[in-house]
């Protein structure tokens, strides 16, 4: 920290006119350098060398096709619930509710395909799955989207305390109507049918759900930049009185908005299901919610850019797993990291283009 | 039972009440924040381990507030002096509260620790039925219950209090009377750090007496809820809170009454009582938000 805040001191004065090309430049790069530099501190202080993990992090990744499949399994909720949090946010609303909503659409999905779908083919059954997941999450969003617009209440405030909700939801199916019966008491769902399953790319545990968020993030980018939905949403976001004076239905809007962004976080959920786990615990998809969200304002709420975040997140959270095994600290401790870089992110202003 | 569910709402809902009161501080300045989840868990973590160290939780009491105070001391200084926006922000701390008391915290999960007991005060605690509800409870949750009045004092009929509603509806009267109004917030979330991180302290050295990685459940989240719920009024406020420990309380008596119903329900019920009684008090009225907190809700704002 001292050493980049001295070069940035060292800088001779006169340059910056001259080039005021990459002076923002040298700025974005220590903005990301700087969180990996105080959490290298943060390690060093309980022992572990923070290069060896970085070079680690970064191999693992880039090593062989196995890690990168591993990082991309990661970064594909992340994907659909960052979408779950940027689409609302390009409509003026904060949406912090992928958490619940991705639990849900896994339950849905979960309990169609336990109780329903197990007969199908899978050129059937995976999308009827979809859908379900898709549904889950979108009634989910749906509450609190009627919150907001029948009863004026903020959807930020709504969708946290849903997330709670949510969460002992799927414990009360998981420990009840959805319960393994041969489990011996432990608290999860019976696997689901391998046709439901989706295909796993070879010499990896890659399943295509990668390739559904990819796709997802296209459509929400190409319907935000380049309909004239996308405009109206965008004008919404820009300036509410703006779009009530050109004769939007307003409160409309908001209410499909948010519905489609649990659509997105259920379908993450469903994902969880058919791609990794193939049973839901009460353990599926926990916390990614929340790092969805920070991975969509990384990404300064743009889709295309939340593709790079939200890997770069699924590269943290793979390294997380590799701290917890090679030196003994909890996974949980990259959230420090990802907290500290959103911070940067944060102060550093990026979060106020937001509305552009 | 009834007294039962009664007693459990003060002890249960003194966490949450302490952390919106502060939030309540913080909010009236103008600032609103979500990390009060984070302050609740730095408090909670800091004050179990100064108790398991000193073994003195008065100690503890002071050393929770100070983490609950650092933890938001990061959110003052995101929101009010780099301008980020405030929502996103407290998100983020809540979410890096999570993480660093998860990574410190591991040491404590097999700790025990005396730490707060309930004081029956003499003769008051005689009373039947009210003595039990009332006057049975420990020493954290007896001085919130005076912190609640003294704070509406403070805010509603002090020049201190007047300066800091003006921080969060009329900077310029601020800047007039040659203030800083960003000092006063900056005073404001700090103050409402520390109540937080009070509010974690009575949570597990009170309460519970012990560790648990996200000890806090949503607590500091349900806190915020409270205020908007509560109008940003102290009163209001304690009464949420105390709906919320109510709904905690029930929830356990109704467990060990043995009673067919899913756990997993009677734990939804707080959260779910919650969003209800916002719905209820929109309805009847459009609540008067401070005018800068209005400007974070619809966007508006800078900072």
């Amino acid at each position: 920290m001292k050493a980049t805040a001295a070069l940035a001191t060292a800088l001779p004065e006169g340059q910056a006119p001259r080039s005021p090309r990459w002076r923002p430049a040298l700025r974005q790069t220590l903005i990301i350098l700087a969180p990996f530099a105080l959490f290298a501190i943060f390690l060093l202080a309980n022992g572990v060398n923070p290069l060896l993990l970085y070079r680690a992090m970064f191999v693992s990744t880039f090593g062989d096709l196995y890690g990168f499949g591993e990082v991309l399994i990661k970064a594909t909720p992340f994907v659909l619930t960052g979408l779950a949090a940027a689409l609302p946010a390009r409509a003026g609303m904060i949406n912090v509710g992928g958490e619940g909503q991705l639990a849900i659409g896994a339950l849905v999905s979960t309990g169609f395909a336990v109780f329903l779908l197990g007969g199908l083919p899978s050129w059937l059954g995976i999308p009827l799955m979809l859908l379900a997941g898709a549904v889950g999450g979108a009634l989910w969003a749906g509450v609190v989207a009627l919150l907001k617009v029948k009863g004026n209440l903020n959807e930020t405030i709504t969708s946290l305390l849903l997330n709670y909700v949510a969460a002992f939801t799927v414990g009360l199916f998981v420990h009840g109507l959805l319960k393994d019966p041969e489990s011996f008491n432990w608290p999860f769902s019976p696997e689901i049918n391998w046709t439901l399953r989706l295909p796993i790319i070879d010499g990896t545990r890659l399943h295509v759900g990668f390739v559904i968020a990819i796709v997802l993030a296209l459509a929400v980018w190409y319907v935000l930049g380049r309909t004239r939905l996308g405009f109206r949403i965008r004008v919404l976001g820009g300036n509410r009185l703006a779009a009530e004076r050109a004769g939007m239905n307003v409160s409309r809007m908001q209410l499909w908005v948010l519905i489609a962004a649990g659509a997105l976080a259920g379908i993450a959920g469903m994902i969880e299901i058919a791609g990794i786990e193939g049973r839901l615990r009460p353990s599926t998809g926990v916390n990614y919610g929340y790092l969805g969200f920070l991975a969509a304002w990384m990404a300064w709420n743009k889709p295309l850019r939340l593709l790079l975040t939200a890997f770069v997140l699924g590269m943290i959270s793979v390294a997380g797993n590799s701290l917890e095994i090679g030196s003994g600290l909890p996974s949980s401790s990259v959230h420090i990291l990802m907290a500290l870089v959103l911070f940067f992110l944060l102060g550093s202003g990026a979060g106020r283009k937001v509305k552009t | 039972m009834i007294a039962d569910i009664l007693t459990g709402a003060l002890r249960s809902g003194t966490s949450v009440m302490l952390a919106s009161q502060g939030e309540l501080i913080s909010e009236r300045a103008g600032v609103i924040n979500l990390g009060t989840e984070g302050s609740m868990l730095g408090g909670a973590l800091g004050g179990f381990a100064v108790t398991v160290w000193t073994g003195n939780p008065w100690l503890g009491t002071l050393a929770g507030g100070l983490c609950g105070l650092l933890m938001s001391l990061i959110h003052a200084f995101l929101v009010i002096t780099c301008g980020a926006n405030q929502l996103a922000t407290g998100l983020t701390l809540m979410f890096f509260g999570m993480g660093v008391t998860a990574f410190f915290g591991r040491g404590f999960v097999s700790e025990q620790i005396v730490g707060f007991n309930p004081v029956p005060i003499p003769l008051l605690a005689d009373i039947p039925l009210l003595g039990q509800v009332l006057f049975n409870h420990d020493p954290l949750t007896y001085l919130s219950i005076l912190l609640v009045p003294l704070l509406w004092l403070l805010l509603f009929r002090t020049r201190l209090g007047v300066i800091v509603r003006a921080a969060g509806e009329r900077e310029e009267v601020l800047l007039a009377a040659g203030i800083n109004p960003q000092l006063v917030r900056y005073a404001a979330v700090l103050a409402g750090g520390f109540l937080a991180g009070v509010g974690g302290v009575q949570l597990a050295v009170a309460f519970t007496h012990s560790w648990v990685e996200n000890m806090v459940q949503g607590r500091g989240v349900v806190a915020v809820a409270l205020v908007i719920f509560a109008s940003w009024k102290p009163l209001r406020a304690m009464l949420g809170a105390y709906l919320f420990g109510a709904a905690q309380a029930l929830q356990l008596t109704v467990q060990q009454s043995g009673l067919p119903i899913s756990p997993f329900f009677l734990f939804m019920l707080p959260y779910l009582l919650t969003l209800a009684a916002l719905y209820l008090v929109e309805l009847r009225q459009r609540s008067r938000m401070p005018e800068a907190l209005g400007r974070v809700f619809t966007g508006t704002s800078g900072g």
